[in-house]
């Protein structure tokens, strides 16, 4: 387990993040402003898995089990949206 | 030693968890609704003697009997059957005491009994769903169909299977857990034996396919209940529910005949006195078409829309698929070659299943392939096919029912009965099943043919009643057996080598006397007791186990039953709700025609419903229950994580793909619909960041909380709770707001498909908030009256995981529904 001062400040970045991507379809083209924020999301998701959800202290093996959930939305979504272009 | 009541005791199996109980419990209720399929396919065998039908039924009826026969066989016969197997014998190869979770197991198998009753009810409430078992869109909602009175009805079976699907996703948990972590000392993953190799795959394949298929479910529901437009739209319903379902429907295949193809492997491997040939390779093809599975599915819409360059490339992916059952049917009968075979019923049956399989996997390489299937597709072609696959597994499960039935029951069974049940069988599904390969050019679904397809019909009519004799034989030979067999020994096969033949038949209540260990390479049994006391061997850790051994497990508990009681009458409330929902609607302009009249008892079951729900769930929660976890034991590669622990991380990645598969939908009917086309729904994106603060905050207080509970601090602990409990109501306010906000200027979840998927997609994730301040609340409970989590914290980070994930989802929800 992380000590509160990690906690806070993955807290503080997280608050960051969020603002960010509202900052992004504010003030950027709607494409650049796309790009960005799925990038920021991942990073956001990744610090709440990671720290908040401890993976990063759990057997890589769960990793993966939830990887592979991500790869199975990501199959489906891709490939029924290029089935329709 | 068990409190539980014996086994001619009523009350025991009400509340037994034991897994050899709920596996008979499988057994006997999976049988039960073969012969509920059954008699409904040979209501419809007996009206296609002729074009146009005798007479039988008309044509709703004739719908409705094919759309319940496929129900029943596919979910609740086939797939509970092998769980039933998988229940009573994977603990016992594996050499674990009980499944890891045994209240989660017996109420697993409640949900699945009354999933079941809430289709059978259907057919009384104005009739059952009748748009077939794949529930194609537009079909799949009353609107597209002629009977809007049997909205009823067919919600019940929708329900009936959204149930069905959180059994399975319950279940699938527990026994990823217990094969992962409850392994025999010395029992790597390379020996298990190959029907819990076969078993640990399916509920693999399990978690990812059914976690879409409950999303499909909850979306047509929400159409059916809610009047929402995801499967009404006038553009890409259908597209967006064939992926979906077949994202789950071909797999579903591999689920289906994976533990069928691990009795094949048991069966052989005994009855040749050989170890299967190319036992790894074998293993290793189980695991590719595992995958595989998932890589196919658009060859079940070779006739829609999607391009071409996808269709070819799923021909390619369904051809591949192929590839690796070449090498498991090759192996088979090799092993057969390399062995002596003894020809009892077990084997028959099997080899029986092999034959009707390869026969079946023949024919659906032809609909593979893209050309072959414009002309295959939507004929009898494919319902022989079908048949051939599927039945050819429950071959193999009847074979497999033969094989451990002196296990379970302790009689033996006569030889001769079995075999007239295997010939009788063989001669029936062959007479049912290969004239519609002869009969091919008859449309799937209807039951008007050509004339000189008659006969064919005809035989297949015939056939029927043949194959269903077998079965009563079957159930004869059983009964018989019962009564007059005579008693089995541990292991009445010679060679049968895994760990349920080193045991008494019918094994005791607590599977082992010593404990089982493959330390040698062989199995073995530890008598633990003297371990301890004859001359001082147990130290340290292993001295803590011998003492974690000694815990007495408990194998009774009320409760999964009464969950699944509150839950059925929650669900059959639910069932009825539509009529007010659309008076609801009418009321603001937004006409449905045909809805049927408002019946005040469906609200008030409803009602009734969460006030059970509400009263189990809570006794459930604090019902001391102790489900020991094996103190020695194999666990690569989830070692360093518990039970629990690992149990949670499985349902999240099932409920990653629940949600990933309803924001996959947004996705794709918003490319359907033309991105830059598609109206944002929030009136403005500052609800959206205002409550990204507050999860986000809710976040940071719960990993407070974990920090609180972990220095003892009950003051601290409550505080954080407390906090996340109020940011949680301060999240749903917020919505509330905006939902609130779009009310008042008229616009609801029927105004268009926008709107539809946003208050479908939040409303989920609000879902998941409203459970988890529930949760939130119960914890608060325990801490303030018996200081809960002060010893043990883990309850605590077990509801953050749940929460991070609910915050998760959200940080997705925001751009996409908000922002973009």
């Amino acid at each position: 387990m992380a000590d509160v001062r990690t906690y806070t400040l993955i807290y503080v970045a997280l608050l960051v993040l969020g603002t960010g991507k509202f900052a992004f379809f504010e003030f950027t083209p709607y494409d650049i402003a796309l790009a960005a924020t799925f990038v920021l999301a991942i990073a956001k998701t990744l610090l709440i898995a990671g720290y908040y959800q401890h993976l990063i202290e759990e057997p890589r093996s769960i990793t993966y089990m939830m990887v592979i959930a991500v790869f199975m939305v990501l199959l489906l979504t891709v490939a029924a949206g290029y089935s329709i272009q | 030693m068990s409190d539980l009541p014996p086994m001619t005791s009523v009350k025991r199996w009400l509340v037994t968890t034991n897994h050899k109980d709920v596996g008979i419990l499988y057994l006997i209720t999976a049988l039960f609704f073969l012969l509920f399929g059954g008699v409904l396919a040979l209501l419809f065998r007996l009206h296609l003697w002729e074009s146009g039908g005798i007479g039988l039924l008309d044509g709703s009826e004739y719908n409705q009997a094919v759309t319940a026969h496929g129900f029943a066989m596919v979910f609740l016969f086939l797939s509970p059957f092998a769980a039933g197997f998988a229940n009573y014998f994977v603990p016992l190869q594996i050499g674990a005491d009980d499944l890891a979770f045994p209240r989660l197991n017996a109420l697993t198998y409640w949900f699945y009994l009354f999933s079941g009753l809430l289709v059978g009810i259907s057919f009384f409430q104005g009739g059952t769903f009748a748009g077939g078992w794949t529930m194609y869109a537009p079909l799949n909602v009353p609107t597209y169909t002629p009977a809007m009175q049997a909205t009823t009805g067919g919600n019940a079976t929708i329900l009936g299977l959204t149930l069905f699907v959180i059994s399975i996703t319950i279940g699938t948990v527990n026994f990823m857990v217990t094969i992962h972590r409850s392994r025999a000392e010395g029992l790597g993953l390379w020996n298990m034996p190959l029907f819990t190799w076969s078993w640990l795959l399916t509920v693999w394949m399990m978690l990812f396919a059914f976690a879409a298929l409950l999303a499909a479910l909850l979306l047509q529901l929400s159409d059916r209940l809610f009047l929402t437009t995801y499967f009404a739209a006038e553009q890409g319903s259908g597209l967006l529910w064939a992926h979906i379902f077949w994202f789950f429907g071909h797999p579903e295949v591999y689920i289906v005949f994976f533990p069928a193809l691990g009795v094949m492997f048991e069966t052989f491997q005994t009855f040749t006195g050989r170890r299967l040939v190319g036992r790894k390779w074998v293993i290793i093809a189980m695991v590719l078409v595992a995958v595989q599975s998932f890589l196919v599915w658009m060859h079940h819409m070779f006739l829609t829309t999607i391009n071409l360059e996808i269709k070819t490339l799923m021909m390619a992916t369904t051809i591949g698929i192929s590839l690796p059952f070449d090498l498991m049917v090759f192996a088979l009968i090799y092993t057969m070659v390399k062995g002596r075979v003894r020809f009892t019923t077990p084997f028959l049956f099997s080899l029986g299943a092999l034959v009707l399989f390869i026969l079946g996997g023949i024919t659906g390489v032809f609909l593979g392939a893209v050309v072959l299937d414009y002309e295959f597709r939507g004929t009898y072609w494919v319902v022989a096919h079908f048949h051939y696959v599927m039945v050819s597994g429950v071959t193999a499960l009847v074979g497999g029912l033969f094989y451990w039935w002196p296990k379970i029951t302790g009689k033996m069974y006569s030889e001769a009965l079995g075999k007239l049940t295997f010939a009788v069988y063989f001669i029936g599904f062959n007479l049912l099943y290969f004239p519609q390969f002869l009969a091919w050019e008859t449309p799937r679904r209807v039951f008007h043919f050509a004339e000189g397809m008659q006969i064919y019909h005809q035989i297949s009519t015939v056939g029927a009643f043949v194959f269903g004799i077998s079965f009563l034989i079957m159930i004869g030979t059983l009964l018989h057996s019962l009564k007059y067999g005579p008693d089995a020994p541990d292991n009445p096969w010679e060679y049968s080598r895994t760990a349920e033949w080193a045991v008494p038949s019918p094994p005791p209540l607590e599977n082992w006397g010593g404990r089982p260990t493959y330390a040698t390479g062989r199995l073995e049994f530890v008598d633990e007791t003297k371990a301890a006391t004859d001359g001082g061997v147990a130290h340290g850790a292993e001295a803590d186990a011998v003492g974690h051994e000694e815990e007495h497990a408990d194998h009774a508990s009320i409760w999964p039953f009464g969950i699944g009681v509150a839950t059925f009458v929650f669900f059959l409330g639910l069932s009825g709700i539509t009529s007010y929902l659309v008076e609801f609607a009418d009321a603001r302009d937004h006409a449905v025609v045909g809805a049927p009249d408002p019946n005040i008892v469906y609200p008030a079951l409803t009602a009734l419903g969460v006030v059970l729900l509400g009263v189990t769930l809570f006794k459930f929660g604090v019902e001391e229950f102790n489900a020991p976890e094996m103190a020695i034991a194999e666990r690569w590669p989830f070692e360093g994580v518990g039970n629990t622990k690992m149990g949670v991380w499985v349902f999240l990645a099932s409920d990653v793909v629940v949600f990933g598969a309803i924001i996959g939908a947004y996705i794709f009917m918003r490319l359907h619909h033309g991105w830059g086309e598609w109206t944002t729904v929030p009136f403005a994106s500052w609800p959206g960041l205002l409550n990204t603060y507050v999860l986000l905050t809710s976040s940071f207080t719960v990993i407070l909380a974990l920090v609180f509970a972990e220095r003892q601090n009950k003051k601290g602990l409550l505080g954080a709770m407390g906090a996340t409990l109020l940011l949680a109501l301060t999240f749903m306010g917020v919505k509330a707001y905006e939902y609130n906000y779009k009310f008042q200027i008229g616009e609801y979840w029927w105004t268009s498909i926008e709107h539809s998927i946003y208050f479908v997609t939040t409303g989920l994730h609000a879902l998941h908030v409203i459970i988890g301040v529930l949760i939130a609340l119960f914890m608060i409970y325990r801490i303030v009256s018996i200081d809960a989590y002060m010893e043990d914290h883990r309850p605590v980070e077990f509801f953050g995981l749940y929460w991070h994930f609910v915050d998760i989802v959200w940080v997705f929800l925001f751009p996409l529904f908000y922002l973009m």
